[in-house]
């Protein structure tokens, strides 16, 4: 399996919340490797299923959100402009003279304008989104022609392969827990399993963990695990709040989790000799975890996330060997069968 | 040939001070047309083509080989490098960027703390330049300084791109345009001798313009640039400054040049005669080579023929192709008419 080149797969697949289907389909095809039932449910949720089918086997869903932040169009203006709003969390500051790509009846290149150094008098602020303006290069006929309100946008940057193991790319949250996720199956290939496992690829995490709300209903798991992204040290960042790029996946450890798992997962990996670190919040994760640990009746849940730089920026950082020990730890986890106790 | 100079010449990086990859280019394309070439001491390319005639005034035409960039000025113990800007440029059209470094092409990102690590009033505020920092994913200060130590240059990826409406989208149409104009005229018959002038180090302070112009001694010049447009939603008339699609730019005045108003009006009454468009910019503002050519020894009369061109010194400029095939078509008949005043 080639980490690096499913990495570059998922990373350029289009899937801006509510519309993940280019993504989900990418997905749907690696994931059938493992899972050969998986299927697309009615919120754009992937769901396979594979392991033990014994009845009284623990349950477990291991989850990765499918969707990317983005913006999704609103109007297009009397010159030919396009006017938009975020989709998921986006920076402002960064959006001027940002490449985008527009997925209307085809997909368009495009950039957001921006004002040059020529024309700057005085103090420049950082605009609103709705003062946003996309240049297609197309005039208002034309544009009518490709795009509607409601279609998406999305960051238009290469893959890129930095020094070491590192990797910058859009989209890595959350597509590099998806790999991790794949990865582990792939180590589980041929393995007989103490569990039953469900693996859910998510829609709608971005805004507001909706796929979660209802692939967790739909799955009715013993166990959840959230396989997501969370903040490492960039130059100058706190590291209080940071975990190390390329220190290892990081096991959640919160009064909304489980303790059990969390302390089950920290064993594997200390079994292991996989490399971890400790991910500490007080109340929500801010993760399909909250979503998952209060489905039905409840569900004991867990986060493992791999640590990234530049969150929600068209160049996400990540390290290879982060995404390869959370799919080493998950098929470690998942084979010992020491789930919670 | 115009447009696939244009494309090639986008795709180079030549940050001031760094235009090594471009005059290679340059010199390989001229080889066949240009009666005499010399590289003057600063770099910059001045290349004599004989035409139909001698002409009665010594005539330089120049456009600019170098580009905005960046340059590492300190490198972190944390592998991260300190930036500062080649040119004029916004930190906002910076941050979160992918770039390429030093000669070798080295990928690498601009970090961004992430949204979600900032208050709401660091949200409203645009990053400052000394805030910016470049990421090539090294592990630490020794590992960076063997690839990029103080001194290395990065520039914006290149990613050329054709947008709707015959516009395309680069890096460095800021001069490339007139590059291109260049290297496409000599490739033609021309009614008088012509000395073409590839510049450096317009972008930090004409200086390449300065020396080159000593140089060559001309009575008159014409510079080839790419001009700030501001034509978007929301500006009506005179805070457009000039239009995209609405023919070459020719100033009365900007910051750094008061032009000849004989060539000025010229310029006007050929695009006329032409039945081409052509405008003026409606606000002092920005400069060009003019600036030094204009005061060169004895004094110089000076036009500069201008393409729009949206979001200058970013990324991802826009500019019309249209526009460019008419700004050398103006070029061709200033040739033949000017040295006729």
């Amino acid at each position: 399996m080639n980490l690096t080149e499913i990495l570059r797969i998922l990373s350029q697949a289009e899937g801006v919340s509510g519309w993940e289907s280019p993504a989900g389909e990418k997905a749907l095809e690696l994931l059938r490797d493992y899972c050969p039932d998986a299927k697309i449910d009615p919120s754009g949720n992937i769901i396979g299923h594979m392991g033990n089918t014994l009845e009284n086997a623990p349950h477990i869903l291991l989850d990765a959100h499918l969707d990317q932040v983005g913006l999704i169009v609103t109007a297009i203006t009397d010159e030919g402009f396009v006017r938009a709003d975020h989709v998921g969390g986006i920076d402002m500051r960064l959006m001027p003279a940002q490449n985008l790509l527009l997925h209307g009846k085809k997909t368009i290149p495009g950039v957001a304008a921006s004002v040059p150094p020529h024309l700057i008098g005085g103090e420049q602020k950082v605009l609103d989104v709705t003062e946003l303006l996309i240049d297609t290069g197309y005039s208002k006929a034309e544009l009518e022609e490709i795009l509607s309100p409601g279609d998406r946008i999305s960051f238009d940057t290469p893959f890129q392969i930095l020094q070491g193991d590192r990797i910058a790319a859009r989209s890595m949250d959350d597509r590099c827990g998806m790999a991790a996720i794949l990865y582990a199956l792939e180590l589980l290939k041929n393995k007989t399993l103490p569990c039953k496992v469900s693996v859910l690829f998510s829609a709608q995490e971005e805004v507001g963990e909706c796929g979660a709300e209802t692939a967790g209903y739909t799955i009715n798991p013993d166990m959840a695990i959230a396989v997501d992204v969370t903040f490492a040290m960039g130059h100058g960042d706190d590291p209080v709040k940071c975990g190390k790029l390329g220190g290892g996946p990081m096991i959640g450890i919160s009064p909304t989790l489980s303790r059990e798992i969390s302390d089950s997962l920290i064993s594997a990996a200390e079994g292991q000799n996989i490399p971890w670190q400790p991910e500490v919040m007080s109340g929500t994760t801010g993760t399909n975890a909250d979503r998952f640990s209060v489905s039905r009746g409840g569900v004991r849940s867990c986060t493992l996330s791999i640590p990234l730089r530049y969150m929600h920026t068209p160049s996400e950082v990540i390290s290879l060997g982060d995404v390869e020990n959370t799919g080493r730890l998950l098929a470690a986890w998942l084979k010992e069968g020491h789930y919670a106790e | 040939m115009l447009n696939e100079h244009l494309k090639k010449l986008c795709l180079l990086c030549g940050a001031s001070g760094h235009e090594k990859a471009v005059r290679d280019y340059i010199l390989e394309q001229i080889k066949p047309y240009a009666d005499c070439v010399k590289i003057d001491p600063l770099g910059s390319v001045i290349a004599e083509k004989k035409g139909a005639k001698p002409s009665p005034k010594k005539l330089m035409v120049s456009a600019h080989m170098d580009e905005v960039g960046l340059i590492v000025t300190y490198v972190n113990e944390d592998g991260t490098m300190q930036i500062a800007p080649v040119g004029g440029i916004e930190a906002s059209v910076v941050i979160g960027r992918p770039v390429i470094v030093g000669d070798v092409g080295i990928s690498g990102v601009i970090g961004a703390k992430p949204i979600h690590l900032l208050s709401g009033e660091q949200r409203k505020k645009l990053p400052k330049f000394a805030e910016l920092y470049l990421d090539i994913g090294a592990e630490n200060k020794a590992e960076a300084m063997k690839i990029a130590p103080p001194g290395t240059f990065a520039h914006f990826l290149p990613a050329f791109a054709e947008l709707g409406g015959g516009k395309v989208r680069s890096k460095a149409l800021d001069d490339r345009i007139g590059c291109a104009i260049m290297l496409t005229l000599m490739a033609q018959e021309l009614p008088y001798d012509v000395t073409f002038a590839f510049l450096v180090q317009e972008e930090v302070g004409l200086r390449g313009a300065q020396v080159a112009a000593y140089t060559v001694n001309p009575d008159m010049a014409i510079v080839l640039e790419a001009t700030t447009a501001a034509d978007l939603t929301g500006a009506e008339g005179d805070a457009k400054v000039c239009a995209l699609g609405e023919g070459p730019v020719v100033s009365f005045m900007d910051r750094s040049t008061i032009y000849d108003r004989e060539l000025y009006h010229l310029a006007f009454a050929e695009c006329e005669r032409m039945g081409i468009p052509c405008q003026t910019k409606t606000r002092i503002a920005g400069g060009n080579d003019s600036g030094a050519i204009h005061k060169s020894r004895g004094g110089v009369r000076t036009l500069a023929i201008s393409a729009p061109c949206r979001y200058l010194h970013s990324p991802s400029c826009v500019a019309d192709l249209q526009d460019i095939e008419n700004c050398m078509k103006l070029t061709y008949a200033m040739i033949e008419k000017a040295v006729q005043i």
